[in-house]
C-alpha cells in the first residue's frame, strides 16, 4: 500500500496548555513532552537519532569533532526555508541554540555552519542535540516564534464555551495556547508546509485538541472522532480489550517522592530509610497500575542508563517499623501526620500518593496526603507557593532528553540534590554516572517508584505511526488511509487521501 | 405596724399568692404539655429516622444485589476463584459498579479477604480487608453502620455486604454502601421548631467538623462537645438542653440517639433539636397575663381591703383612742357604739366601764375627801385642843381666885392672862403653820448642787447627833463626787431635805445611822436617805404623802407632805421603801440640769413624773 497524500488527523491531548517558544519549556516537567511533541511539527533538529541508534542528518548535514570532544562543528543544510519562506541562516541556529546550551557550551557562527565548544569533552553533544529543546526557530519581530518544520500553525480556535481561552490566535505561528481548565477543550491546527526542506507532509493538516480529557479521548477515538489520542494508564486495558490500536513508548515517565530538606521531618534519615522500606512499588505497578507501569529503583531508566538494572529496592516492612519505632522520640510520638503533597496532575500521581500512604502507615508512619493546587500555569515539578508546605512530594519527572548524563544533572539541578554540579559538564563515563546516581539514592532524598511509558490509541485509518521508542513523535511521515470511496468525496476535501511517493530526503525517517 | 396595714397586707398577700399559684400551675401544665408533645415529636423523627434508615438499607441492599447478579460479577467471582488469577484485571470494577448502581462505596474482597477492587480507596487494593470474612452467610444481612476508611478521611457509610460463589468454595465478597451524611437528614420531614443533626462518631475525641446537618456544618458545633462526650462515655439515649445565649428563648433541647455498629461500637449520634422558644414565649406570655391580672388584683384588693379594714378597724381604733383618754385621765370617755357585732359588743363594754370606773372614782374621791377631811378635822381638834384645855383650865381658876383677896387675886390673874397668852401664841403658831403649806411658794431655778445641799442639811443637825442624853445617831454619807448640778429652788430643796432629815431622826428615837446617798442613775440625780428606825407597814407607806397624816404624836403631817410638793414642782419623783423593823428609805429622783440651747424651763413642762414605784402622787 502506498502512501496517501492529504487529509487532516486529529489528535486529542490530555495537556490544556502548549507551549511554542522552547526557551520556556521546563525540562522534566510532563508538560514537556507535549511542548515537544508539538514543537516538532513546527521546528527541526540539527539531527535526530532514527530507531536503530543512528544519527540522522536534519538541518545538519555534516558534523565533526576534535579529539577530545571539545569543539563541535556543524554544516547546515542549504535551502532550507522558514515557514514564511526566508532562508535559515548559520545566526538563526547561533540565536535558536543559544540561550538553550547549557552554561559551559558556547556556540558560534562558522560560514555556513556552527561551531559548539566547551572547555570539557562533549561526547554527548549529539544525543543532546537529538532531543530535548535544542530545536532551532526563528523570534519574528512581533515575538512569536516559527520553524522550518514539516508544518506550520495555520491557527487556533478556543472552546466555544468562553472568551478569552486562546492566549494567542496567530495565524502562523504563537508562543502559547492556553486554556482554562473550565473551558472547553481549544483547537490548533497545523498545516503542512509545502516549502519544508525534507519534502511536504502526507497530511495536509493536523488538528489538535487541547484538554482532552483521557475518557473522552477514548471514546473519541471509538467513535472515530480522533485519530490519535493519549491513553491514560488505567484505560489502556479497556482500549486493548476493545481491539483499538495502542502504542506503548519506553519508560517516559518516572515518579517519585521527594523530601523537602527544609521541613524537619524530612531531615530525619531513619524515617526516610523506613519510609522508603515500606514502600511496595511491585503492587503499585502489578495491581494499583494493572501492570501498565513498572516498578523504579533507579532515576534513569534502563533504556536511558543502560545499569538502572544493578538498583533494587525491596520492601521490608519489618526493618522499617524498627526503624520507625527507633525514631526519636519528638518524631516518632509526633502526631502530626507527615504531609505529602502530590505536585504532578491527575489522577493517576493522587492515586500512587494514596498508596504511599497505605503502605507508609504499614511502617507504622502516618501520612496525609494533599493535592496540588489546580492551576493552569501550575508545572507539574512543584506545586503553586500558595499550596501547604510538605515533608515529601510526589513528583512526576519526564525523560527529555537522550543524554543519561543531561539528564541526571537536569534532575539533580532541578531538585538542588547534593552533587549537583553547578551547570558544569559532568562525567558521561557510566561507571561515574552509576556512582553518582548510587550516592542520590542512596541519601534517600529522591525515592523513585515507578516509571510510566506514553500510550498513544490509534485509529485504524493512520499509517506509518513509527515514533521512537523514548517518546518522539513522527508526524510528518504520518499519512491516512482513507477508503477510495470517502477519497472521492469532494465534500470533505480534508480527509481525503490523495497517494504519493514517499519523500526521500530523510531515509533515516521513513518507513 | 398598725391593724389596718396588717389587715391590708393580709388581704394583698392572699390576693398576690393566689394569682402566683394559678401562674404556676397553668405554666407548670403548660411545660409539661409541651414536653410531652415535644417528646412525641421525638419519638416520630426517631421512628421516622429508623425507617429511613431501613428503606436506605434496603435501597443498598437491592443494589448490592443488583451488582451480585450481574455477569461482570459473576465473571470475576469465578475467575478469582482459579489459581494464580491476575488480580489486577479487575482494579478499576469497583469504581465501574458504584458508577452503575449508584452507590457511594463498593469493594471486592476475594475469598481470602483480600480486596481486589475498592471504588472509595482504590490506593488500598491488595491489602486484608478480612473482616468481612467474620460472617459466612450474608445473604440476609440487614444494612448496616460502618465506618469507611478514605484517602482523605473517615466517613460513616449505610454497608451490605453480599457473597457470590465463584465455585471452589471460593467467594467472592460484594461491599456496597451510601454515605450516612446531611443529604440523608435531608430525607427527614422535619416539624416546625425542630431539626437533625447528625454526628458522625468516626474519631476517639469530638471533631466539631463531624457534626452536620441538613445544611452542612453546624454552627457553634464546639458547645455540642459535652453532649458528645457523654454519650460517647456512655452510648444511652439523653436528653440534655444548650442555652444558646442568655436569652432562655434560644435554648434548645436535644434528644440524643446513639447509632451503633455490627459489633456495637458507637459509630455515629442522633440529635434531634427541639427549639423552646415557644415554649418559653408561651410561659413568658403567662407570665405576663398573671403579672397584669395580679396588678389589677392587687389595685382592686387593695382599695377593697382598704374601705373594709377601714370599716372593720375604725371601732377598734376608737376603742384605742378611748383608752388612751382613760389612761390620761378622763374617765368619763365614751365612744360610738356601731353595731351589735362583736366589735360593738366591745365599744359597749368599754362604755359601761368607763362609766363604772367614773362611778367608782368620784365614790373615791368623796371617800378620800371626807377621810381628808376627818383627819384634818382630826388633827385640828387635836393641836386645838391642846391649847385650849389649858385656857379653859386658867379661865376656871381665873374664876375661882375671884373668891381670894386682891392681891392673890392679882398674882393668880398675871399668872392667868400670861398662861393665856402663851396658849393664844401656840394657836396662832398652828394657824400659820396650816396657813403656810396652803401658801408654798413657786419655785426659783438656779444652778445648785446636790451634795452640797444634802450636806448644808445635815449641818443643821449636827447637835443632835450627839446630844447629851440621847441616843447617838451617826451620819453616814455616801455622796457621788463630781456630781452634776440640777437647776432647782435652793430653799425649797433645802426645805425638802430637812423635812427628810428631820423625819428620819424622829423614826429612830432608839438612835441609829442616817444614810444619806447620791448618784447618778439614768439621766438623773438620786438622792436616797435611809433610817435605821423601826419601819413602816405597808398601809403606812401608801399612806405618807398625805397631809395632815402622821404617825407621830406631835406630827402635823405636812412635813412628807411638802417633800413631795417639792420634788414634784421640780419634776421629779419620791418613792419610799420601807422594811419593818430594819428602816425606811426614801428615794427622790430629780432631773439633771439640761445643756444650754436644749433646756426647757421646768415650769413651762407641767407635767409631773411620777415613776412606777412612786406610792403617792404629788397631785394627791
Amino acid at each position: 500500500m502506498h502512501p496517501r497524500r492529504g487529509g487532516t488527523l486529529r489528535v486529542e491531548l490530555r495537556a490544556p496548555t502548549v507551549s511554542f517558544d522552547p526557551r520556556e519549556w521546563k525540562v522534566g516537567s510532563t508538560e514537556f513532552a507535549t511542548d515537544e511533541k508539538l514543537g516538532a511539527l513546527v521546528f527541526d533538529r540539527l539531527l535526530m537519532l532514527d530507531n536503530y541508534g543512528r544519527f540522522q542528518p536534519q538541518l545538519a548535514t555534516e558534523w565533526s569533532h576534535d579529539a577530545g570532544f571539545k569543539k563541535w562543528q556543524f554544516t547546515l543544510r542549504e535551502g532550507v526555508k522558514f515557514s514564511d519562506g526566508s532562508p535559515l541562516i548559520a545566526a538563526d541556529v547561533l540565536a535558536a541554540l543559544e540561550p538553550l546550551l547549557p552554561s559551559g557550551q558556547q556556540i558560534s557562527a562558522a560560514g555556513n555552519g556552527i561551531i559548539i565548544q566547551s572547555s570539557a569533552g562533549m561526547p554527548d553533544l549529539l544525543e543532546e542535540l537529538a532531543s530535548g529543546r535544542y530545536f532551532v526557530y526563528r523570534v519574528q519581530p512581533d515575538g512569536t516564534l516559527m520553524g522550518p518544520g514539516p508544518f506550520f500553525v495555520a491557527g487556533s480556535l478556543p472552546g466555544t464555551g468562553g472568551a478569552g481561552d486562546s492566549a494567542n490566535s496567530t495565524s502562523d505561528s504563537s508562543r502559547t495556547v492556553a486554556v482554562r481548565a473550565a473551558a472547553k477543550p481549544a483547537h490548533l491546527r497545523f498545516r503542512a508546509n509545502e516549502e519544508t526542506w525534507s519534502g511536504r507532509p502526507f497530511l495536509d493538516a493536523i488538528e489538535v485538541t487541547l484538554g482532552a480529557p483521557p475518557l473522552e479521548q477514548l471514546f473519541d477515538l471509538q467513535l472515530s472522532k480522533a485519530d490519535l489520542v493519549e491513553l491514560s494508564p488505567e484505560l489502556v486495558r479497556r482500549a486493548m480489550q476493545e481491539n483499538l490500536r495502542v502504542w506503548t513508548s519506553s519508560a517516559a515517565t518516572l515518579y517519585g517522592l521527594r523530601f523537602d530538606q527544609g521541613e524537619p521531618l524530612a531531615a530525619e534519615e531513619k524515617l526516610r530509610e523506613a519510609f522508603s522500606l515500606s514502600l511496595d512499588r511491585q503492587t503499585m505497578a502489578s495491581v494499583l497500575l494493572q501492570k501498565q507501569a513498572e516498578p523504579a529503583s533507579a532515576l534513569l531508566p534502563q533504556w536511558l542508563s543502560g545499569y538502572a538494572f544493578l538498583f533494587n529496592m525491596q520492601t521490608n516492612l519489618e526493618r522499617a517499623r524498627e526503624l520507625r519505632a527507633a525514631l526519636p522520640t519528638k518524631a516518632a510520638t509526633s502526631a502530626e501526620p507527615l504531609r505529602l503533597r502530590v505536585d504532578a496532575p491527575g489522577d493517576l500521581p493522587k492515586l500512587l500518593g494514596e498508596r504511599v500512604a497505605v503502605n507508609a502507615r504499614q511502617a507504622a508512619i502516618l501520612v496525609q496526603v494533599v493535592n496540588r493546587g489546580l492551576l493552569p500555569t501550575a508545572n507539574s515539578l512543584s506545586a503553586p507557593s500558595s499550596d501547604p508546605a510538605a515533608a515529601v512530594h510526589l513528583f512526576a519527572w519526564h525523560y527529555s532528553t537522550l543524554s543519561p548524563r543531561l539528564e541526571l544533572d537536569s534532575f539533580v539541578n532541578f531538585f538542588g540534590l547534593s552533587g549537583s554540579n553547578g551547570g558544569e559538564i559532568s562525567s558521561i563515563d557510566p561507571e561515574q554516572l552509576y556512582a553518582r546516581e548510587r550516592k542520590l539514592l542512596e541519601e534517600r532524598r529522591v525515592l523513585p517508584l515507578v516509571t510510566m511509558p506514553e500510550y498513544v490509541g490509534l485509529g485504524a485509518n493512520v499509517r506509518d505511526w513509527m515514533p521512537a521508542r523514548w517518546g518522539q513523535w513522527r508526524l510528518a511521515d504520518v499519512w491516512l488511509d482513507v477508503p477510495e470511496s470517502a477519497s472521492a468525496k469532494p465534500a470533505d476535501p480534508q480527509n481525503q487521501g490523495v497517494p504519493v511517493a514517499p519523500p526521500s530526503a530523510f531515509p533515516g525517517v521513513k518507513p | 405596724m398598725s391593724f389596718r396595714t396588717k389587715l391590708l397586707l393580709i388581704v394583698l398577700l392572699t390576693i398576690f399568692a393566689s394569682v402566683s399559684v394559678v401562674a404556676y400551675g397553668v405554666t407548670h401544665y403548660t411545660r409539661a404539655a409541651f414536653e410531652d408533645m415535644d417528646a412525641q415529636r421525638t419519638e416520630a423523627l426517631v421512628a421516622q429516622f429508623n425507617k429511613e434508615f431501613a428503606q436506605r438499607g434496603e435501597e443498598v441492599a437491592q443494589q448490592v444485589r443488583n451488582i451480585v447478579n450481574s455477569d461482570i460479577t459473576l465473571r470475576m467471582a469465578m475467575d478469582l476463584a482459579r489459581p494464580n488469577v491476575d488480580q489486577s484485571l479487575y482494579v478499576s470494577d469497583a469504581n465501574g459498579a458504584a458508577q452503575d448502581h449508584n452507590l457511594d462505596f463498593v469493594e471486592f474482597v476475594n475469598h481470602e479477604g483480600t480486596l481486589v477492587s475498592s471504588a472509595q480507596y482504590r490506593a488500598r487494593v491488595g491489602y486484608k480487608n478480612d473482616w468481612v470474612l467474620a460472617n459466612k452467610d450474608w445473604a440476609d444481612a440487614p444494612a448496616f453502620l460502618r465506618k469507611e476508611e478514605l484517602p482523605d478521611g473517615v466517613e460513616l457509610a449505610l454497608t451490605v455486604v453480599r457473597t457470590l460463589s465463584g465455585g471452589n468454595e471460593k467467594n467472592l465478597y460484594i461491599i456496597g454502601g451510601r454515605r450516612l451524611d446531611q443529604n440523608f437528614l435531608a430525607s427527614l420531614v422535619l416539624p416546625v421548631g425542630m431539626r437533625a443533626l447528625l454526628y458522625r462518631n468516626l474519631e476517639q475525641t469530638f471533631v466539631a467538623s463531624a457534626l452536620t446537618d441538613v445544611n452542612g456544618s453546624v454552627q457553634q458545633a464546639d458547645r455540642f462537645q459535652p453532649l458528645i462526650e457523654q454519650i460517647q462515655k456512655q452510648p444511652q439515649s439523653l436528653v440534655k438542653t444548650i442555652n444558646w445565649s442568655a436569652d432562655a428563648a434560644e435554648a434548645e433541647t436535644f434528644h440524643e440517639i446513639p447509632l451503633m455498629g455490627r459489633n456495637h461500637e458507637l459509630l455515629g449520634v442522633l440529635l434531634v433539636g427541639s427549639s423552646q422558644r415557644e415554649l418559653v414565649l408561651l410561659t413568658r406570655r403567662i407570665i405576663k397575663i398573671a403579672g397584669a391580672v395580679a396588678a389589677a388584683a392587687l389595685f382592686v384588693g387593695f382599695l377593697v381591703s382598704f374601705w373594709i379594714s377601714a370599716r372593720i378597724t375604725k371601732p377598734v381604733e376608737d376603742l384605742a383612742e378611748g383608752a388612751r383618754e382613760v389612761a390620761s385621765g378622763r374617765w368619763d370617755t365614751r365612744i360610738d357604739v356601731h353595731g351589735s357585732d362583736e366589735i360593738g359588743q366591745l365599744a359597749k363594754a368599754f362604755n359601761e366601764m368607763t362609766e363604772t370606773l367614773a362611778t367608782q372614782k368620784e365614790r373615791l374621791v368623796q371617800t378620800e375627801r371626807v377621810a381628808a377631811w376627818r383627819e384634818l378635822a382630826r388633827r385640828l381638834a387635836h393641836e386645838l385642843r391642846n391649847p385650849l384645855f389649858p385656857m379653859q383650865i386658867t379661865i376656871e381658876n381665873l374664876q375661882k381666885a375671884k373668891q381670894l383677896d386682891a392681891k392673890q387675886f392679882l398674882e393668880v390673874f398675871h399668872e392667868s392672862t400670861a398662861t393665856l397668852k402663851a396658849e393664844l401664841a401656840n394657836l396662832n403658831s398652828i394657824v400659820s403653820r396650816f396657813s403656810d403649806f396652803s401658801k408654798m411658794p413657786a419655785p426659783q431655778f438656779v444652778r445648785v448642787n446636790v451634795n452640797e445641799a444634802l450636806r448644808n442639811a445635815v449641818r443643821l443637825f449636827e447637835p443632835q447627833f450627839n446630844e447629851v442624853g440621847k441616843p447617838t445617831i451617826t451620819p453616814e454619807l455616801f455622796l457621788t463626787d463630781p456630781l452634776p448640778d440640777i437647776d432647782a429652788d435652793p430653799d425649797l430643796l433645802h426645805r425638802a431635805f430637812q423635812n427628810l432629815v428631820l423625819n428620819a431622826l424622829d423614826a429612830m428615837p432608839a438612835g441609829g445611822t442616817l444614810t444619806l446617798r447620791t448618784l447618778e442613775r439614768d439621766g438623773n440625780i438620786r438622792i436616797e436617805v435611809a433610817d435605821t428606825g423601826k419601819g413602816l407597814t405597808q398601809e403606812e407607806c401608801s399612806r405618807l404623802f398625805t397631809p395632815y397624816y402622821t404617825t407621830k404624836l406631835q406630827g402635823t403631817g405636812l412635813g412628807l407632805a411638802i417633800v413631795q410638793s417639792v420634788v414634784s414642782d421640780h419634776r421629779g419623783t419620791i418613792s419610799v421603801t420601807s422594811e419593818e423593823g430594819r428602816g425606811t428609805t426614801f428615794r427622790i429622783e430629780l432631773p439633771q440640769r439640761q445643756v444650754a440651747g436644749s433646756v426647757s424651763s421646768p415650769e413651762a413642762d407641767t407635767e409631773t413624773k411620777t415613776s412606777p414605784q412612786t406610792l403617792a402622787a404629788a397631785s394627791d
